[in-house]
Order: C-alpha cells, then structure tokens, then sequence
C-alpha cells in the first residue's frame, strides 16, 4: 500500500488554514451586528441552511455541519488549481518530491474518501431509522414484492428465486450513488487541470530567439488570454461542483431520512 | 492513479473536519445567528408594542381633551347663565329701590302736605286770632265771636 503525499499534504495544509481561520474567528463572534469575516461565514452557513432545511423532512443536527465541511473543504481544495499551473509542484521539485500535483480533489481517493463517508452515513441511517423497510426495498424491489403478494404458490416461488437478481439490481443502484458522486468531481476537475496544463504548454519556449519571435509572442498572448479565461471558468466549474457534492449529499441522506410509506 | 492508503487518509482528514468544523465554525456561528434572530424578533415585538402603547396614550389623551372641552363648555354655559341671573337680579332689585324710592317720595309728598295743611291752619288760626283780638278789641263779646271765627275756620278748610 502507497500513501500520496502530495494529496495528504495539501489536504493537511487546507484542513489546518480552515482550522485556524475557525479558531481565529471564533474569539470575535458576536451576537450583535456582525462584520468582515463572520459576515461572510454567516452568508455561507445561512444557505448552507436553508439547503438542508428545504430538503430534510427532519431535523438531523449533524447534516447541516457535514454539508458545510464537503463545500468549503471541496471549494478550497478546487481552488488551488488556480494557482500558477507548476508553481506547487516545481517548488515541491525544489525539496526532492517527484511528481508533485497540487489539487487534492484530482487524486481519486479524495472523491472516494468523501462519497464513501456519506454512503456509509447513508447506509447507517438507512438501517437505523427503518430497517425493515430497506431490507425490504434491499431484497424485493422491483420484481418481487408483486410476486410474493400473490396467492398462487408457484407465483410466490418464482417471486423468491427472483431475490439474487433484485439485490444485484438494488446493489447497482445504491453503488451507483458513491460512484457518481466521486467521479464527478474527479473527472471535472482532472479535466480541467490537464486543460490547465495543456494551456501552460503554449507558453513553453526552447529558447529567448524563440521566445522573441513572432510565433513565440503571438503564442504567449494567446496562451495568457486562453489561461485567464479558463481560470475563470474553471473558478466557476470549481464553485459548481462543491455546490453539487454539497447538495447531492444533503439529498442521499434526506432519502434516507424519508419515513417508509409501507 | 489508484485507490491506496490516502483514501483511508482522507476519510480520516474528512471525518475529523466534519468534527471539528461543527464544534469550531458551525455552532458558535449557528448560535450568535439563532440569538441574533431571537433578539430581532424581540426587538420588533417590543417596538410594534410601543406604537400600541403610542396609539393607546394618544386615543386617550385625546378622550381627556375632549372631556376637558365639554368641562369647559359646561362651565362657560353655567357661567353664562349665572351672569344672565345676576344681571335679572340686579335689574330686579333696582326696579324695586326705584319703586322704593319713589314710594318714599310719595309718602314724604303726603306727609309734607298733611304738615304744610297743619301749618296752614295754625297760622289761619293765628290770623284768625289776630283778627279775632281786633275783633275783640273792637266788641267784647269773644265767646259769640270765638264761635263764629271757628265757624268760619272749619268752612274755610272745607273748601281749601
């Protein structure tokens, strides 16, 4: 087994500039009229929410904090991205680390760690608020609830050979949920640091006559416009998939939190 | 690009967050907000209670001034009425001393007549005395002549 460091370090450096932000904050909140920083915490946390209130049909208090963790953590780990596209891992190079890459959410295992938390959430609370229910749902959907129902006994024997096939089938789905949800934001944001990198080529030169060429500046104008546009866009793609980890993982959990209707 | 010991890494680093980003950022924060609203809503309470309150004093306020008015009326209209009496009253007592005084004048009048006759036959009685002592003088029958000068006297006033 393999660590990465580059992941385990950046996501260390994140963890410990939001926690100290959260310490430093915390001496200056105040019930009155509040300002700067806690203004902006206060904007956050208050849709943060209202996200979960609209989607929970109970109160749960600890959704509301995990739901701010996933955005903030995700948004700030997105972030980095915007950062000079080698200038972490060329600094890194400079300590003897190879291969440095700088945003954590492009390493799979962050998207996974955070999906598979939320499904282990998800399951937890599956069985613990109506486990009959999901076992139900679990082994007898779709096919063989309507079987079992039915009076005739061979029906009612073709209904339990169909079990295996219903797991398999529930099992796909409910997998089908992690995975989605970590492999969305791998993908977007993998994507967009290759793009990143593939941007930073055009501003690559062999050599200072190269560089002063006309191909050489026309190639460095285009490589600069084409690089703030897509940190722009990719600022906003960074943004957009923590709001969708955020609000995917409130809703699986509110599926969970739904009361059975049979 | 595998699945390898960071995934077990970052759940622990996810995990931990979620802990620590609750007890340090999402609760006091959550807290100062929930009071904040609380105190809001109070505040707003307690100003929509003193519109009341304002609205209240005022409607009173204007009940007394009101009151106060129809007061002044009242003590304005007795006044009048008061004024109305005396001035009856006085015209009254004066209409009564004038006739007071003109009685008095009449009954001065009369007495004054009833003297000035006394007087008037006192002194007739004295001319007539007079005369009646020349008359005497002149014959010395003076009971005859006394009777006939009272004659005289009491058919005088009788015509007078």
């Amino acid at each position: 087994m393999q660590i990465h460091l580059d992941t385990m370090l950046v996501t260390l450096v994140v963890a410990s500039l939001m926690i100290g932000f959260s310490l430093w904050l915390r001496g200056k909140i105040i019930a009155g009229a509040p300002t700067g920083a806690q203004n902006a915490v206060e904007a956050l946390i208050g849709f943060v929410n209202d996200t979960v209130r609209d989607n929970f049909p109970v109160h749960n208090p600890i959704i509301a904090p995990l739901a701010l963790t996933i955005f903030t953590f995700i948004f700030l780990c997105n972030s980095i991205d915007l950062l000079p596209a080698y200038l972490l891992g060329h600094t890194a190079h400079l300590f003897g680390i190879e291969h440095f890459r700088p945003v954590p959410t492009n390493d799979l295992n962050l998207p996974v760690a955070m999906a598979l938390t939320v499904f282990g959430m998800v399951l937890y609370y599956e069985f613990k608020l109506k486990p009959g229910h999901f076992m139900k749902e679990l082994l007898l959907q779709p096919f063989a609830s309507l079987l079992l129902d039915s009076k005739n006994p061979l029906v009612k024997f073709l209904g339990v050979l169909l079990i295996p096939l219903n797991f398999t089938l529930k099992l796909i789905e409910e997998i089908a949920k992690p995975l989605s949800l970590s492999f969305r934001l791998f993908g977007n944001m993998f994507a967009g640091e290759v793009i990143f990198l593939l941007i930073a080529m055009l501003l690559l030169a062999d050599s200072s006559e190269q560089l002063a060429s006309f191909g050489g500046i026309a190639s460095e104008l285009i490589g600069i416009m084409v690089g703030v546009g897509w940190s722009l866009f990719h600022m906003f793609i960074g943004l957009l998939q923590a709001f969708i980890f955020m609000i995917l993982s409130v809703v699986y959990l509110s599926i969970a939190h739904q009361p059975a209707e049979h | 690009m595998n699945i390898d010991l960071t995934f077990i890494g970052q759940i622990v680093v996810f995990v931990t967050m979620v802990w620590v980003l609750k007890s340090l950022l999402y609760t006091p924060i959550n807290d100062a907000m929930a009071s904040r609203t609380k105190k809001i809503e109070d505040g707003l309470a307690a100003a929509n209670a003193g519109v009341e309150a304002e609205a209240l004093a005022k409607a009173e306020a204007e009940a007394a001034i009101a009151a106060a008015k129809n007061q002044a009326q009242d003590i304005v209209a007795a006044a009048e009425r008061r004024a109305a009496e005396v001035k009856e009253e006085s015209v009254i007592r004066a209409r009564k001393e004038a006739e007071a005084i003109v009685d008095a004048g009449k009954e001065e009048l009369g007495a004054e007549v009833i003297r000035a006759r006394q007087e008037l036959r006192q002194e007739v009685a004295t001319i007539a005395i007079a005369a009646a002592e020349k008359i005497i003088d002149a014959e010395l029958d003076a009971t005859r002549h006394n009777h006939l000068i009272d004659e005289a006297i009491a058919t005088g006033l009788a015509t007078a």
